[in-house]
């Protein structure tokens, strides 16, 4: 039966192939949502936990996109007192806070913009992440600076190294490098807090200041006294994840509705194929009755013959998200404020079951009718129907 | 002798409805016939050959009268009964051939088997013997002549061993040769034992049988 099924679709070539390719991807979108939607919460909390941050004092404005941006290093439009990371130091469920002031240096002759991050040691126990190069200690000297990876790779500086800065006018030593983390912290330039301060004239000020508490348990209280600082508002890592969470969550329905969309279109076209295949092959049914298949065989022909179509289909559409679903990553980190920087989209099995479940679904939706009627028709009138 | 009679028609009539009118295709047909028996039936377009063919192949059911196939009435039948005494019963050849296009020699010829879930890959392997066509076997119907086509109707109408073989103007879409060949074919299964009954309107297949049922506007002629 399922010989005769797969020797019945190959018929009408181009008609298969374009409901196969119409069924592919629309569950190939599916494939890459639902492993996209998993892996994103998963990478997400896993890099916010990592950091060991637990809330981050930003300036007023939106504090998600303040935090994300600072996370994610890039530079804020207006910034906090630098009497602020005092208060913060003051309260005393704070374990750490580390100050940021972050600016961008435009190098024309070079055709880009340096990212450049003042900061203290402070910051150091709060990115777990960063080993230095072989040499590498921390600012001797106000004119010190540690290279992110990317950095010193454009830069062709090494550990020991000097180089001027014109548009600062300034002359820095390379007192060490990062090893690569795949992070942004990879393409930026650490400077003491107060050397990024004269550098960009903002003395006492500063971008943000990132905070670990003692007990993380008591981050409702804390967050709630430092809402008390002048200028500045508190965001919760737990709150930014919610956020975004949300924010993906809005996209990830929109992008469900539009799959679930273009998975009825594909059932439509698998019935329209279907029930086409019945009416040009109704002399062919009536043949089939007359040898002897009942009406039970007829209609599970026919199933048979959409189900292997959208399975089929399904198949070529888990092969496209595996294929191209880090094409889909690349799309969503433009897009995305924050994202994980370990791969997000995982196709797992749990996923590539969901997928094919669908795809048979649809498959049994779309042919039943088409089936039906094939087991409806009398031989005799069939064979007539020539 | 009633033993011998395998099929017994009794005052069968088939009316259609096209629209307002009635067609009576069969009215109050009767007859027997033996086990063994090759028979033809004949008479002119419309006179109700192929209608009484269905009849016979359980295709369709009469709007009246009875059919009685191996003591068998096929009155008030469910289309699944139906189905079994196609299966089981009869086996049907077509005009047209009626192979399915996308399967090959082989694979047409079991295809009843397909649906009786009975293995024959030996019995078929010995029909395609039979008919000549051994060397045929993997190739696709629109690789054949006309007479290899019906040669493969033939076959497949044979692999579930029916007890009469029904055939829809056989010889109709071939040259005289192939038409030759069939009829030999016919001869050589009528002697082995097998009830026959065609419908044509060729005259040497119709003389070569061994009886005539002649139709006119659906009634026998006597």
């Amino acid at each position: 039966m399922l010989i005769l099924a797969l020797k019945n679709l190959t018929r009408r070539r181009l008609r298969t192939a374009l409901t196969l390719f119409g069924i592919a991807i629309s569950v190939g979108v599916l494939a890459c949502l639902l492993a996209f939607g998993k892996g994103y919460e998963a990478g997400l909390g896993r890099e916010l936990n990592n950091m060991g941050i637990q809330m981050m004092l930003v300036p007023l404005g939106c504090p998600y996109d303040a935090a994300a941006r600072v996370l994610k290093g890039k530079t804020l439009d207006v910034s906090l007192p630098a009497e602020s990371v005092k208060t913060v130091r003051r309260e005393v469920g704070v374990e750490i806070a580390a100050p940021m002031l972050m600016a961008t240096l435009p190098r024309p002759s070079e055709g880009r913009t340096d990212l450049w991050v003042g900061v203290e040691e402070s910051i150091r126990p709060l990115k777990p992440w960063w080993k230095m190069k072989e040499g590498s200690r921390w600012f001797p000297d106000e004119n010190s600076v540690i290279l992110g990876a990317e950095a010193a790779n454009v830069e062709l500086r090494q550990v020991g190294d000097t180089f001027f800065s014109p548009e600062t006018g300034r002359k820095f030593t390379v007192c060490g490098v990062l090893e690569r983390s795949g992070t942004s912290d990879d393409s930026q330039f650490f400077v003491p807090l107060a050397t990024a301060q004269a550098m960009f004239r903002q003395p006492d000020r500063i971008t943000a200041v990132a905070i670990r508490l003692k007990d993380p348990t008591l981050i409702g209280d804390v967050s709630k006294r430092l809402q008390e600082v002048r200028g500045a508002q508190v965001v919760t890592m737990a709150e930014m994840m919610g956020t975004f969470l949300n924010l993906i969550g809005s996209v990830r329905t929109l992008v469900l509705a539009i799959a679930i969309v273009a998975l009825c279109i594909s059932g439509l076209s698998v019935f329209n194929t279907m029930l086409s295949a019945v009416l040009e092959r109704t002399r062919e049914l009536g043949v089939l009755r007359a040898v002897g298949a009942s009406r039970s065989q007829v209609f599970s022909l026919l199933t048979v013959e959409a189900v292997l179509l959208t399975t089929l289909g399904s198949a070529i559409g888990v092969i496209l998200a595996l294929l191209f679903g880090h094409f889909v990553e690349l799309i969503v980190r433009f897009f995305v404020q924050i994202a994980p920087s370990e791969a997000f989209l995982i196709l797992s099995r749990e996923v590539i079951q969901d997928c094919f479940m669908v795809g048979i679904v649809v498959g049994l939706g779309a042919g039943l009718y088409p089936a039906w009627q094939a087991s409806r028709l009398q031989p005799v009138d069939a064979i007539r129907a020539d | 002798m009633a033993d011998s009679i395998l099929v017994s028609a009794q005052g069968l009539t088939k009316v259609y409805n096209r629209g307002t009118e009635e067609v009576r295709a069969l009215d109050g047909v009767t007859f027997d016939l033996q086990r063994g028996e090759f028979t033809a039936v004949v008479g002119v377009s419309g006179a109700g050959k192929t209608t009484l063919l269905h009849l016979l192949g359980c295709m369709d059911t009469p709007t009246s009268g009875e059919l009685l196939i191996d003591g068998q009435s096929t009155r008030g039948l469910s289309d699944s009964a139906l189905t079994r005494m196609r299966r089981e019963q009869v086996g049907f050849v077509f005009q047209h051939f009626g192979l399915l296009p996308t399967l090959t020699v082989m694979e047409n010829l079991t295809l009843p088997t397909l649906f009786s879930k009975k293995e024959a890959k030996a019995y078929a392997n010995e029909l395609l013997e039979r008919v000549g066509l051994t060397h045929r076997r993997n190739h696709l119907p629109n690789q054949l002549s006309g007479g290899e086509m019906q040669r493969v109707a033939i076959a497949r109408a044979l692999i579930n061993r029916p007890q009469v073989l029904l055939a829809d103007e056989p010889t109709g879409n071939l040259d005289s040769a192939n038409g030759e060949a069939i009829l030999q074919l016919f001869h050589q299964l009528h002697r082995d034992g097998l009830t026959i009954i065609v419908v044509t309107h060729n005259p040497i297949l119709a003389n070569a049988t061994q009886r005539q049922l002649v139709l006119h506007d659906g009634r026998l002629v006597p």
